[in-house]
């Protein structure tokens, strides 16, 4: 019986230690790893909009309006121009891949066209679909208009197609559902007046 | 004799190619030579601390609950090298991933704990975590080369067989982590063999 | 029609001078398909089939000199490989794909599990899924048999995606005048090759009949009771060259009865599941290579039991 105590004591011990060294290295690297996470965000939605320099969340109404009917679009944010005017909307969605949600996230300036797209964390082949990560293929969508939807092609590149990676059709088609759906919430913004001040 | 603790791990009982331990971050991570690298290195680190406070409390421990002390002091230095590698080194996080809070169940550190550092000194037990530490990286490592110089031409992103060659995808995906395993398993056998004899 | 592996009681006669004459039989089945392909795609395939035989049968050797065993390149179980191998690629494929392909065939999959007999699955289509999943783009670009056309799709793409270009008929496929991979194209001189093997006793009809049955029926009933559909996935894809001179490949299939009945449904069964609700157009080559991984376990569930001994 004592032996009980003792040995549970002793392992009580150990685990009291054991949370206070992770408290400790929790309040040492929180503000660090919160500040690494914003950046993270923050830089991918700079690179879909570099004519903003800060971003707001949609959010009320018009952010449960995008979610509820513009699927997969899961978030939307305002883009805000140097002084303080609204310069685009930046979109993310998670269309499904070949090999499961991919993140994608779409930028389109007032002037209706698509200023940069990008794949964020995605499943896809090594060599096939994961070739959306690359400039080569996103940089497609940079410029595309976003008065029409943009189209897949798997030949070349024309008007506003975009030639398919080869060999993953179903990552390409994603990719861009991903970024109509984008075209598509940003229309339905600009119909009712726009959002943000 | 602390000096043979850490050439031990190093190449005559490596944990990979001898004791064939750990296969599960093995065959997971070393899509290339630097994710090989990076999951050895985080293993060497909470292996070497591991096996330094389970050597230090191994009077302290009572057999009974060892296991259990065990899987607790493990799971902290996890948890703490996964904060501070999220906090200071993120992109190496983000290819990790996943794999961080698995080194939990690696039984490279869980043996280690058992079978030396809960029977001998401090400095052995430091000796021991790191040339096992070491060895596994060496091991992963070496993965990680042959994976990512088939599989993609290059290794740490220097491309070694020119533009002509056409990678090996099968090498980067899941099943080119068992081919690779075993030619090498296969190859460190014949040399094992060819040196003793 | 009767097996000519059987399985019986002791005691066995062994005989392993039929190895090279079983070979040499199947290579003879393959011929007529593999002369029509180099036909029907041009020399190029002919360059691409002497390639994947030459290495195969070379790496055959080279390994047999490493394992320092008697070297038996003559027995024509690496020509079959190679010739196998060659007639699953597309015609479009780099000169340099036959010989890696061929040579993990050999080495890896034959050779380093024990060579002629061992390998527990079929080294050429081990090696046809290790080049589709290291160089899909190369191996899955098909030329078309009609010169104005720059690349076509094989009839089951046509049929996976809904493509807007005329599917081929049934006639195109029988004779073989369609995309594909070289040797998969004909499906009658394939069927002659295969009757010519059940003829001579190398095959039974059990495995091959089985398993193309499966797949029709499933077909057929899958698609609403359309012909022409069901006809063209068993007639244009890689069924018929699958299901007679690999699926039956005696080291990786179940030896009893019962158990060849359980791996040919169980490959049609496959082949249906991914061709209509997978991601590929064609799935005879992963159906095969499935069951060949479960014919050992087959195997332990239907072998006769012994008499007497023990429970």
């Amino acid at each position: 019986m004592k032996d009980i105590f003792k040995t549970g004591l002793i392992l009580l011990i150990i685990s009291v230690i054991a949370a206070m060294s992770l408290a400790l290295t929790n309040e040492v690297t929180k503000d660090k790893i919160i500040e690494q996470r914003a950046m993270a965000n923050e830089l991918a939605k700079m690179q879909v909009l570099p004519e903003a320099t800060r971003f707001e969340d949609v959010t009320g109404e018009m952010a449960t309006e995008i979610i509820e009917n513009y699927a997969p679009i899961v978030e939307a944010y305002i883009g805000y121009g140097s002084s303080d005017e609204i310069v685009g909307y930046v979109f993310k969605s998670k269309p499904t891949g070949f090999g499961g949600p991919m993140d994608v996230v779409t930028g389109i300036n007032l002037n209706s066209e698509v200023t940069g797209l990008r794949v964020g964390s995605h499943q896809e082949t090594p060599g096939l679909g994961a070739k959306g990560t690359d400039a080569a293929y996103y940089e497609q969508y940079a410029g595309k208009s976003a008065a029409e939807l943009i189209g897949v092609s798997k030949t070349a590149a024309s008007g506003n197609d975009i030639q398919a990676i080869t060999g993953a059709t179903i990552t390409s088609d994603a990719i861009t559902v991903g970024a109509n759906a984008s075209i598509d919430a940003f229309h339905m913004i600009i119909e009712q007046g726009g959002v943000g001040n | 004799m602390n000096i043979k603790n850490f050439t031990n791990g190093l190449i005559k009982e490596n944990p990979i190619f001898v004791q064939l331990l750990g296969m599960c971050p093995t065959l997971a991570v070393t899509t290339s030579a630097v994710n090989g690298i990076g999951m050895g290195l985080a293993t060497t680190a909470v292996l070497i601390s591991s096996n330094a406070v389970i050597s230090i409390l191994r009077k302290f421990i009572p057999a009974k609950v060892r296991i259990p002390a065990f899987v607790v002091i493990i799971a902290s230095f996890v948890t703490i090298v996964g904060m501070l590698m999220e906090a200071f080194t993120p992109s190496l996080f983000t290819a990790l991933g996943l794999f961080i809070p698995l080194i939990v169940v690696n039984c490279i550190i869980l043996a280690r704990a058992e079978s030396f550092a809960y029977k001998n000194g401090l400095v052995a037990s430091l000796m021991d975590g790191a040339g096992m530490g070491l060895g596994f990286t060496l091991g992963l490592f070496v993965l990680g080369s042959v994976r990512e110089l088939f599989g993609n031409g290059t290794i740490f992103d220097v491309s070694l067989l020119g533009a002509n060659y056409k990678p090996a995808l099968i090498m980067i995906l899941p099943p080119g982590a068992f081919l690779a395993l075993g030619i090498l398993l296969a190859l460190y056998n014949v040399v094992q063999i060819k040196s003793s004899k | 029609m009767e097996s000519r592996l059987t399985v019986s009681s002791s005691p066995h006669i062994r005989s392993t001078e039929t190895t090279q004459k079983i070979m040499r039989d199947v290579t003879i089945a393959l011929l007529p398909a593999a002369a029509f392909g180099v036909y029907n795609f041009g020399l190029r395939a002919l360059t691409i089939l002497v390639l994947s035989i030459v290495s195969a049968m070379a790496a055959e050797a080279l390994s047999q000199k490493i394992r320092k065993v008697p070297i038996t390149v003559d027995d024509f179980s690496a020509v079959v490989t190679g010739l196998l191998l060659g007639m699953n690629l597309p015609v479009s494929v780099p000169l340099w794909l036959p010989i890696v392909g061929s040579a993990f065939a050999i080495i890896i999959v034959k050779q380093a599990f024990g060579g002629l007999g061992h390998n527990f699955m079929n080294p050429a289509l081990a090696a046809r899924a290790m080049l589709v999943a290291s160089w899909p783009v190369e191996m899955t670009t098909w030329t078309a048999v009609k010169a104005d056309a720059v690349s076509s799709a094989t009839t089951l793409g046509i049929l996976k995606e809904g493509l807007n270009v005329p599917v081929p008929s049934i006639t195109d496929a029988l004779l073989g005048t369609i995309g594909g991979c070289i040797g998969e194209t004909s499906a009658l001189l394939l069927l002659l090759g295969g009757i010519y093997l059940i003829y001579r006793g190398v095959i039974s009809i059990r495995i091959p009949g089985l398993y193309i049955g499966t797949v029709a029926i499933l077909t057929f009933i899958i698609t609403g009771f359309d012909v022409q559909t069901t006809m063209l996935h068993v007639l244009a894809g890689g069924l018929i060259l699958g299901a007679f001179f690999m699926a039956t490949d005696y080291a990786s299939s179940p030896i009893t009865a019962k158990g060849q009945v359980i791996y040919a449904i169980g490959m049609g069964v496959i082949t249906v599941v991914i061709r209509m609700y997978g991601g590929y157009p064609e799935g005879v080559s992963y159906s095969i290579l499935l069951m060949n991984v479960v014919a050992p376990l087959i195997d332990k569930y239907t072998k006769p039991r012994v008499f007497g001994g023990a429970k």
